[in-house]
Parts: structure tokens; sequence; C-alpha cells
């Protein structure tokens, strides 16, 4: 019942900044809600599941480009576009998958960068359909139900993906499903002689947080009506690691605070130091990781141990 | 014919720095099971110390190669104690170094963009821009520096590990951290040295490269995935292997880019292609590891 | 004691030029207690691997009331109602000791994504009902009072009580355990034989690999010996302490024979 209401209570509060806020806050709030969700399922994959995929913003590029490159370079309509979009993303997630979760660790990591990698190069040199270095650009979603692009009523949907996402991670992780992938984190023989089918789990978290990225990504290519290389590159994908391990691995509430704190600080330092807040961010990442691994959300915990102790 | 000459003299440069920075990789992962995705920055360090000793500095080479090297491998050095060994001590999991380099990374990366800027530097080259023949073979003088001075440097690391004490310690730690600790091998020491020396190794590539590309804080990562590449293509548990994988990697790379009938742009998706194909049909690359299973 | 469970028949196991296990035959009978002994290297840690599919045969057949076993991956060994603990306690780090006896049930739950994702009744009903039983089975292990706490803080002998509550988790027909009272003071492994019995009682055949003869020959119903690989003895505890065999393999290892005298 407390959960429901919290969930109830979050829904309002986020529904309420979506109609209220304009301009670039509003633009931030939209950009913020985004990387929030990517963080929630990159945390699924790499906190909960243990697979440190580099992988997960090329399927948030698969998604963004899909879905633009379906519907107006190919000319499907939209909502045919969408699943056809999310179908891709499912696709691709599901042959990436079956191969490299086979791998152990960072060789793993290093076969999932390769991927990003030459997903990068396909959008670089994609020519008309992708846009090259470009990108894409002019083009606008249908006004649906008054949920025209780059206002209120299209924040309302990223709150929607955003809240959809973590609603079936949180449910997932809370059920033999979710239990299952951590074990696996923990220790694969062992999990594998409680008859989990380790395999099976791996492919399925990896395929889910993929696809849940690229569904992501289909929100994003409406937010600016312009998709660019750049923002689908190795770049991003260092900040959703450094977020996740500064809010704490493997927590959903680290996933969003992490997201909301790396993502809303260039904001206030970028006056003080220009482009450098990333050199704060590494020094951030190292330190958390020798000092505070369960990073943010165990500072909360032994606080509140405190707390409850005295 | 002379073409296909001089295409081989390109692929022996290239080769060779890839070579390098899957040594640097394999000094580091061998004894310690880490895969340090800095060795990227540690090559883009080398070449800033190439830019601030030989070019700002007006050094010989004879003087600054020696002193970059020593200068970045001291960062390896650093890196061990201060990131690393912690972690290994208190017991954290296999993946909190790699995750704790990774951070490492961007953290040289902004560091050197802090401090050499944004823009493009140059390191004048050793020799100048002559162009050297030998025998049927010809190419710029830089191409057969990196040529002798990689092989010079493979060869005695090989004679490092195949004919010494130390060597043997290393291949022991390798094989079996606890026996090897039984031993009365110092791990401690071993993983310093497999740092340190990774990082001068990785150095000495980035101070090599740097007269032929131009140097950028952002010059690391590429060459970190193509040395990476390198690595699992020879096979991660020999030093001939990852000279190998470097040389192979950069033939099929110069070969798509010449005769290929693709646009060159996709040429740079080759070596990801590579690494993917190899990860996932021969993991253990072209030369195993000696007693391992 | 009931029907057959569980037939081994010419099981073998080399590792290169060492021969493991070398045509090995037992049968294993519903709810008994089977001992599985012999001096160190004489194959029973092989053979237990066999069984759980962590190994591949070389040779041989194993059946679970004449459904072939030998072969199916470990995942599947467990769905089929053969569950096992290991030599070192190996929980699930950083999960509760509830959450680590559910995913001892992993087998259990026939719920699917799709019901769990949109909350079905019969999702929440199963995970309820299997979270009850976990509970009865911490209950039956006495650790039901830290159901909720982290298994990091267990003790060694919890840790090792929480191996075996695991395993039960998965409703086993079979449980093998491996050196289950290994590192155990005196009174906690008379704990656990209480508590082995009691599975047994319950109709779950037990399979158990034990150094320790104290521990096992009042616990075990029939005793498997191994030496070198090969099957040297079978019968009741009683039987094989008097076999000249048995006790000229163990008369290598004076530190066993001794054991085995008290």
């Amino acid at each position: 019942m407390r959960a429901f209401a919290a969930w109830l209570g979050g829904t309002a509060i986020l529904a309420a900044l979506a109609l209220t806020l304009d301009g670039y806050a509003a633009d931030l709030f939209r950009k913020l809600l985004l990387v929030a969700t990517l963080c929630v399922g990159f945390n699924f994959l790499f906190g909960i599941a243990g697979q440190l995929a580099i992988s997960h913003i090329a399927f948030y590029g698969i998604g963004a480009y899909g879905v633009v490159v379906l519907a107006f370079q190919f000319g499907w309509p939209l909502p045919l576009a969408i699943i056809g979009s999310i179908v891709i993303c499912g696709i691709v997630a599901l042959l990436v998958a079956i191969p490299a979760t086979r791998l152990e660790g960072f060789f793993l990591a290093l076969a999932t960068l390769a991927f990003a990698q030459l997903f990068s190069v396909v959008l670089l040199q994609g020519g008309e359909i992708t846009g090259g270095p470009q990108g894409i650009s002019g083009y606008a979603a249908p006004d649906y139900f008054g949920l025209s692009s780059g206002d209120g009523g299209y924040t309302l949907v990223i709150v929607a993906v955003f809240l959809m996402t973590l609603a079936i991670l949180v449910r997932l992780d809370h059920s033999w499903f979710g239990r299952a992938c951590r074990a696996i984190r923990d220790n694969p023989a062992t999990a594998a002689a409680m008859g989990v089918d380790v395999f099976r789990t791996k492919v399925a978290a990896f395929t889910l947080t993929s696809t849940l990225a690229g569904v992501t990504g289909i929100a994003y290519a409406f937010t600016d009506n312009y998709l660019s290389p750049l923002v689908f590159g190795l770049e991003p994908m260092f900040l959703l690691l450094f977020m996740i391990v500064i809010g704490g691995a493997g927590r959903h509430a680290g996933a969003v605070i992490g997201a909301a704190l790396l993502f809303l600080a260039p904001e206030v330092l970028e006056e003080w130091v220009g482009r450098h807040y990333m050199l704060g961010f590494g020094v951030l990442v190292v330190a958390a990781i020798l000092f505070q691994p369960a990073g943010l959300m165990g500072l909360w915990d032994s606080a509140r141990r405190r707390w409850g102790a005295r | 014919m002379t073409d296909l000459l001089e295409l081989l003299v390109s692929v022996g440069e290239a080769g060779c720095i890839y070579g390098l920075v899957a040594l640097s990789y394999l000094l580091v992962l061998r004894p310690t099971g880490i895969i340090n995705f800095a060795s990227g920055e540690w090559v883009a360090l080398g070449a800033f110390a190439g830019v601030t000793l030989i070019a700002e500095g007006k050094l010989p080479w004879i003087a600054g190669l020696p002193l970059a090297v020593l200068a970045v491998g001291l960062i390896g050095w650093l890196s061990e104690r201060l990131t690393v060994r912690p972690l290994v001590e208190g017991g954290a999991s296999v993946l909190s170094p790699v995750l704790a380099l990774l951070g490492m990374l961007v953290v040289y990366r902004e560091a050197a963009s802090l401090i050499w800027g944004v823009d493009n530097m140059f390191v004048p080259m050793p020799f100048g821009f002559g162009r050297v023949e030998i025998g049927p073979f010809a190419g710029s003088s830089q191409s057969f520096f990196i040529l002798s001075v990689t092989l010079t440097v493979f060869f005695l690391v090989w004679l490092l590990f195949e004919k010494t004490v130390w060597g043997k310690a290393f291949e022991a730690v390798a094989l079996n951290r606890m026996a090897a600790a039984l031993m009365g091998i110092n791990l401690k020491l071993v993983a310093v040295l497999a740092f340190s020396g990774g990082a001068a190794i990785a150095g000495l590539a980035g101070l090599l490269v740097a007269p032929i590309t131009s140097v950028h804080f952002l010059m690391g990562l590429p060459l970190a995935v193509k040395g990476f590449t390198a690595l699992v293509i020879g096979g991660v548990g020999r030093v001939e292997g990852a000279l190998l994988g470097g040389l192979l990697l950069a033939l099929v790379e110069k070969l798509t880019l010449r005769y290929a009938p693709i646009p060159s742009g996709f040429a740079i998706g080759v070596p990801f292609v590579m690494l993917i194909l190899f990860l996932m049909l021969r993991p253990d690359g072209l030369l195993r590891a000696k007693g391992g299973s | 004691m009931g029907s057959v469970l569980l037939t081994a028949r010419g099981l073998g196991k080399r590792f290169g030029g060492l021969v493991a296990v070398d045509d090995l035959s037992f049968d294993l009978n519903e709810g008994e207690i089977l001992g599985l002994i012999g001096p160190n290297g004489a194959g029973k840690s092989t053979t237990f691997n066999l069984l759980a599919g962590a190994l591949a045969a070389d040779a041989g057949s194993v059946e679970l009331r004449g459904a072939p076993l030998l072969g199916l991956k470990p995942h599947q060994i467990a769905a089929q109602g053969v569950m096992r603990t290991f030599q070192h306690n190996s929980p699930f780090s950083g999960m509760t000791l509830i959450e680590n006896l559910l995913v001892g049930a992993h087998t259990r739950f026939n719920s699917s994504w799709i019901s769990v994702l949109f909350g079905a009744s019969s999702a929440r009903d199963r995970e309820r009902e299997l979270r009850d039983r976990a509970h009865e089975l911490l209950d039956f292990v006495g650790l039901a009072e830290w159901e909720g706490a982290e298994v990091d803080n267990l003790s060694f002998g919890q840790g090792r009580l929480l191996e075996v509550a695991r395993a039960l988790a998965g409703e086993p027909r079979l449980i093998m355990l491996d050196e289950p009272a290994a590192g155990l003071t005196l009174s906690e492994a008379g704990r656990l034989s209480e508590i082995i019995r009691g599975i047994s009682a319950r109709g779950i055949a037990v399979l158990l690999i034990e150094h320790d003869m104290r521990f096992l020959l009042p616990l075990a119903d029939r005793v498997v010996v191994l030496n070198f690989g090969a099957k040297i003895a079978e019968g009741r505890p009683d039987e094989i302490t008097s076999d000249p065999a048995v006790v000229a393999a163990y008369l290598g290892d004076a530190g066993m024979s001794r054991r085995a005298e008290h």
C-alpha cells in the first residue's frame, strides 16, 4: 500500500513538473528523465545482472534512428515505425546477446564496445539514410492527441516511458527473475546448481534492458527532432556507467539519483570550470570505487542505520 | 609490386604500434588478471611527454625518449599504488579495479586536456622527413625507426620472460597466484612492476606514433581499442602474440582500406569486426598461452 | 526402504591419464541416506560432480526413476529434483537468507514474465506460497530468526545450514551434500545430523560425501566405499567397518582408520 502511494505521489509530481516547467527548464527536465530512464535500465543490466555491457547507448541510438529512418526516410506511418523500431532493437539485442553473454566479465565489455563502435561507424557512413556526421533533422512527429513534440504534453510521454521502465524493472527485480539475475552476478555455477538457466537468464536480461533503451531512444527522437551520431557515442556510455557507480550499483533509487546528480552538475559547474567537469566526475568515480563502493545509496544506508541506532 | 612493398612497410609501422599497446595490456593482464582500459591514455601521455620534452623542451630524442618513457612508467606505478592495490588488498571483486581504471581513463584524459589544451600538437621526427630504402622496402625514416625500436623492445621483453628469473616469476604469478605466493614471489612487487612496465611501453608507443599523427587528448581510446584487438588476435598469453596480432590487424586494416570495395569510412570498422570475430570464434587467440589449459 | 530412486551404471571419468571414476555402479533408494566414502583422491567429488552435471562423464548412465540424467546441464538436473550443496559455502552475497532460499526454489516458480509484470494474482500467490515454505525451511534448520538478514553476516556453521536449506527449497527428491560436516564444531555437526535425519524422514533421499566417519557411520543407511575411482565395498555401516577390503584401503590412510575405530 505504501509502495502504491509512493508510485502515485511520484507520478503526480513528475506530471505536475511536466506541465508547469517551460523553456530551458522543461528541456532540461525532459533530458534528465531520458538519462534517468537509461540509467535505470543499465543499472538492471550492470548492477543487478552483473553484465558490463558497453552497448546500452548504442541501443538507445538504434531505437532513435530506427523510428526516424522508418517513419521519415521510408515513409512508414508513425505507430508502425515505433513498433518496427522496437522490434529491430529486440532482434539486434538478441543477436548480440546470444554470443556476447557467453563471454566473461570484461570480454563482454570489449565485445559490446566493439559493437557500439561499429554502430557509430554505421551512423557516420550511412549516407542519406542516417545523415552521416550531420545526423538527421527537420522532421517532426504528427500531433496525436495534442502530444506534439517539444511541449508539456510531450514531456508527459517521456514521464510515462520513465515510469514504465522503472515499474517493469522494479517488479522483475523483486521476482524470481531478478533474484536469478543477482544470483548469476554473484556466482554463476551456484546459480546453475539451484536450477537457474544461466545462459537464458543472461540473454533475457540483456535483450530486455537493451530493448527498453531502444524505447527510450524512440522517445528521445522527438524531444529535439534532431539526431546526431555524437549523442550515441562512447562518451555518454562512460557517463552512464559513472552515474550508476556513484549512485550505487544495483539500486534503482541510486540509478535515478546518480543520473540526476551527474546530469545536473555540469549546469552548475560549467560556469566555473568549463568542460573540465569531466575531470571531477572521473575523480569522483575512482574515489567512489575506492572508498564507497555502494555509492550514494550506501552512504544513505549507513546514515539511516546510525540514525536508527540512536 | 613496389606499391605492395610500400604498403607492407606501413603495415609494419602501424602493426608495431598496435603490438606495443597490446604488449602493455599483456604485461598488466597476465600477472594481475586486470584489463586496463586506461592503456590508451598512457599512449596519449607518452605522446604529450614528447610534446613537452622534445617539441617544446628542445631535448634531443636520445634524451627525450627515455625521459618520456620513464615519466609514463611512473604514472603507471602511481596508478597501481593509488587505485588498484587498495582494491585488491580490500578484497574487492575483480571488476572493481577495471572500473576504477576506466575512471582513471577519464581522469588522465581530462587532465591532459587541461595541461596541453584541446588543439592538435606535433612532435618532430628524430631523423627528419627523409625517405629511406632498405633493399626492396621503402618508407619514411620514422617507419623504420618505429620498426627497429619495437622489434628491439619485443626482443628484450621476450628475453626477460624466457631467460630471466624475473620473467619466470611473472609467468608463475600468471599461472597460479596462490602457488606463486607460496613459492615466495612478492605479488605486490610483480603487480607494481607490471603496471609500471605496461605504462612505460604504452608511453613508448605514444611517443613513437606522435611524429606521424597529431597529438590530441582524444587520441588514446582508438589506439586502446586497436591494441586490445591485437592482443585478442594474438592470444592473451604470449609476448610474440601481441606483435603478431598487431601486425595482422594492421595488415587487414590497410588491405581493406586499399583494396576492398567499401567506402573508406567503413574501413574504420575493421578492428571492431575483427575483435568481435576473434572473441566469438577464437577467444584464445592465435597463439595459446604456455602451460595454460 | 522404498523403491529405487537413482541408478548409476558403469560410470567412468578420466582426466588425461588419471582414472578418477572407474566403472562405478550403485543404486539409491527413495528416502535413503547413502554415504559415499573413500580415502582422499578416491573419486568421491568427481562422482558427485558427474551426478550434478558439473562434469561430463566419459562412460556409463545415471537414471532418476528411469529418466536419464547424464548429459543434462546442472540447471536441468536441479529441475529434475536433484539439488546439491557445495563443499565451500557459496551463499549469494548481498541477498537476505530468505532470498537465497528463493533462488534455491527457482525451479518451483511457474509464473511467466508476463504474469509477473502485470502482477497477476497467480504469480503473487506463488511468490507468497514459496516465501512461506522458505520460512518453514529456515525454521527447520534453525535460522528462521535471521531470515531478513544479509547472508554475509552468518557464521561458518550457519552458512552451512543455509546451504542445506537452500538446496531443500528446490523441493528435491534427492539432495546431495558435499562434505557438509567439514569445518563444523562437534555440536554443530550433531545438529546437522539431526537435520539430515529429518530430511530423510520427509522422504527425500540423501547422498552424502563425507570424510568424517564418526559423522557418517551413525547416520547412513548404506555406504558405498570408493578407492582409486572404483567401488570396493557396499553395505550397511556395520558391514563396511568389518570389510577386509575397506580396512586395507584405509590402512594406507592412518588418520582415517583411527577415526573409523572411534
